[in-house]
């Protein structure tokens, strides 16, 4: 059990990074970017590239956090705006056809082979029963942390009260003397560093190829809009929901409910279930989990 | 060289039956299908589980076409009462699931590989007669595609489209009953794409779930969007264009020197830079929506 929960956790906290920076530009300029999850992938390799280069690889990390940070920022400025002036479904298939280009450039610069970052292999450490490896904690923290920091910055800080203005209504935001823009921005640069550290953190636990990305794609979508697409923190509860549906797919034996003694889902359906789990909520309930918006035809 | 450009049309026909059902999709309809091959892959598997059946052919297309209508049904039911974006990510979702399951049942799909030995539909005919009649059939069918969708959208049924395109709001005030206009053209449209993939499965006579990959939905949108959405003839003409570039991607590559990869890479930069590009500064596409009642192409 303690596994269970250590497990959903680990997958959780890198998703919930992404889905959380994809839901709050979301909740600003109204456009799913497609192309964040690119950012992740843009991140990891950064990093790696420059910890190749023989920075250590914290800062390494940081630099590669801010680097993906300004490309958010710029390309929403050079692509986005433009695109957004023609609607927000033009925006969304411009971000996917970004993403393509993002994919090209992978495929150039990194090939197509997975790679890993150079860690010092140590055993795994013991914590009630379960298994887990330094990086993994260290790296659960970090993203811990940076979703707290994000908390923090929407609730506590001027910048926080800006944004939620700006997401509620932008045309009195900005009446009120908010300039949208910048704060536009501010949570576009904000939402390239998450993205960043979560493509990062994904690549410390496990392998790193050009397709990081575009495998994250539906679960981080299928979390931000359980949670609600535009509820910065609905979706992280989506991402841990996501999560412990994929985990439960792979770990459980689900023999004695059909009376064999072993029966276990093949692990290719542990995406298929976070899918198939997004289709069932919106059927059901078809703006996320946690509204918080009036809905639209 | 003569048998490659033979084989280059027939490609370019069967997408272009896909581009004019997308077509009539997003550019009449406004709906933000993500999931296009997979009503695609319902033709292919029809013809395929049709085969390994031993029914034959006309087995194969009744059987793809009623997979596709269903597939249609459930994407319009989903598409019910959501914005498009949210439905874009929820088609995206339904088809990657049904890839999924088309990879892992492999007591019906023959699993990641496949079926092959799918009979040539003019098997018996001397060499270069086969695929010329494969290619006649092509042209016949897209000729018929073609004429369908301009006497759908020149008819007041066209109009009402376009409306709910414009004005979704409008439109239901007006008495229009928009969730049976999404479901008869996303129905109309899967029946187009079901004969696309019957023919495509009886000519490469190999159907499998890599044929079925989201990427090639983002190359039906390209074709959408570069030739000019709103346009039968614009469909047309993007998939024609985007299925020669793409057949001379390889020489240019052999011109050039280049490793392998760079293959992919050039044909995602076609993709996705030409989508982008079309998008931001020729929004309306080589051949634009005629506006307008009886005349409209």
């Amino acid at each position: 059990m303690v596994q269970f929960v250590v497990d959903v956790l680990i997958r959780a906290v890198d998703l919930a990074l992404i889905a959380i920076g994809l839901s709050s530009v979301y909740s600003l300029i109204r456009f799913p970017n497609v192309a964040l999850v690119q950012y992740a992938t843009t991140g990891a390799l950064l990093a790696l590239g420059l910890q190749m280069a023989g920075l250590p690889l914290v800062v390494a990390a940081i630099a590669a956090c801010a680097l993906v940070g300004i490309i958010a920022v710029v390309l929403n400025v050079v692509v986005f705006e433009r695109l957004l002036r023609a609607g927000s479904a033009i925006a969304m298939v411009g971000s996917l056809a970004l993403s393509m280009v993002f994919s090209a450039i992978f495929l150039v610069t990194a090939g197509p082979r997975p790679k890993r970052f150079e860690l010092e292999i140590n055993p795994p450490l013991r914590f009630l029963g379960a298994r887990l490896t330094e990086h993994q904690l260290i790296s659960v923290g970090i993203s811990a942390l940076a979703i707290g920091v994000f908390a923090l910055i929407l609730f506590r800080t001027d910048l926080g009260r800006c944004m939620r203005a700006t997401a509620t209504n932008s045309v009195l935001a900005s009446a009120t003397g908010i300039d949208t823009r910048k704060v536009t921005n501010t949570v576009v640069f904000l939402s390239g560093v998450m993205a960043a550290l979560g493509g990062i953190g994904l690549s410390v636990k496990g392998e790193m190829s050009a397709q990081l990305g575009l495998d994250m794609l539906l679960p981080v979508f299928a979390a931000a809009i359980l949670g609600g697409l535009g509820n910065a923190l609905g979706a992280a509860v989506g991402a841990v929901v996501i999560a412990a549906a994929e985990t439960m797919v792979t770990n459980v034996n689900f023999g004695p409910l059909f009376g064999e003694s072993v029966l276990f889902i093949p692990a290719a359906y542990a995406t298929a279930a976070s899918f198939l789990l997004l289709v069932v909520v919106l059927l059901i309930k078809p703006y996320g989990l946690f509204v918080s918006e009036v809905k639209r035809v | 060289m003569f048998e490659f450009l033979i084989h280059v049309a027939i490609m370019a026909c069967l997408y272009g039956l896909l581009s004019l059902s997308l077509n009539l999709q997003v550019g009449f309809g406004g709906l933000v299908n993500f999931g296009q091959v997979i009503l695609f892959g319902c033709g292919t598997y029809g013809a395929a589980i049709a085969f390994s059946h031993q029914l034959g052919p006309v087995a194969g297309i009744a059987l793809g076409i009623v997979f596709a209508v269903v597939v249609a049904a459930a994407f319009a039911r989903l598409g019910r009462n959501l914005g498009a974006d949210y439905w874009g990510i929820a088609t995206l979702a339904v088809a990657e699931v049904l890839r999924i399951l088309a990879n892992n049942e492999a007591w019906l799909t023959g699993g990641a590989q496949g079926i092959s030995g799918i009979p040539l539909l003019f098997g018996d005919m001397p060499r270069p007669m086969g695929p010329l009649m494969t290619l006649g059939l092509c042209l016949v069918l897209l000729l018929a595609a073609w004429w369908l969708c301009q006497r759908l959208t020149t008819s007041r049924y066209g109009l009402a489209l376009k409306l709910m395109r414009e004005e979704p709001q409008l439109a239901a005030s007006l008495g229009y009953d928009l969730a049976a206009l999404k479901t008869q053209t996303l129905m109309v449209a899967a029946v187009l794409a079901a004969a696309s993939g019957f023919v495509f499965a009886h000519y490469i006579t190999f159907v499998g779930p890599d044929q079925l990959v989201s990427s090639e939905t983002f190359l039906i949108w390209a074709m959408v969007i570069i030739g000019g959405s709103g346009n039968h003839l614009g469909a047309i003409v993007g998939a024609i264009l985007m299925q020669f570039l793409f057949a001379f991607v390889p020489f240019v590559k052999d011109a050039l020197g280049l490793p392998s990869e760079y293959v992919a890479a050039m044909r995602l930069t076609l993709v996705g830079g030409g989508l982008l590009a079309f998008l931001m500064w020729r929004t309306q596409g080589l051949i634009p929506e005629r506006i307008g009642g009886k005349q409209n192409g």
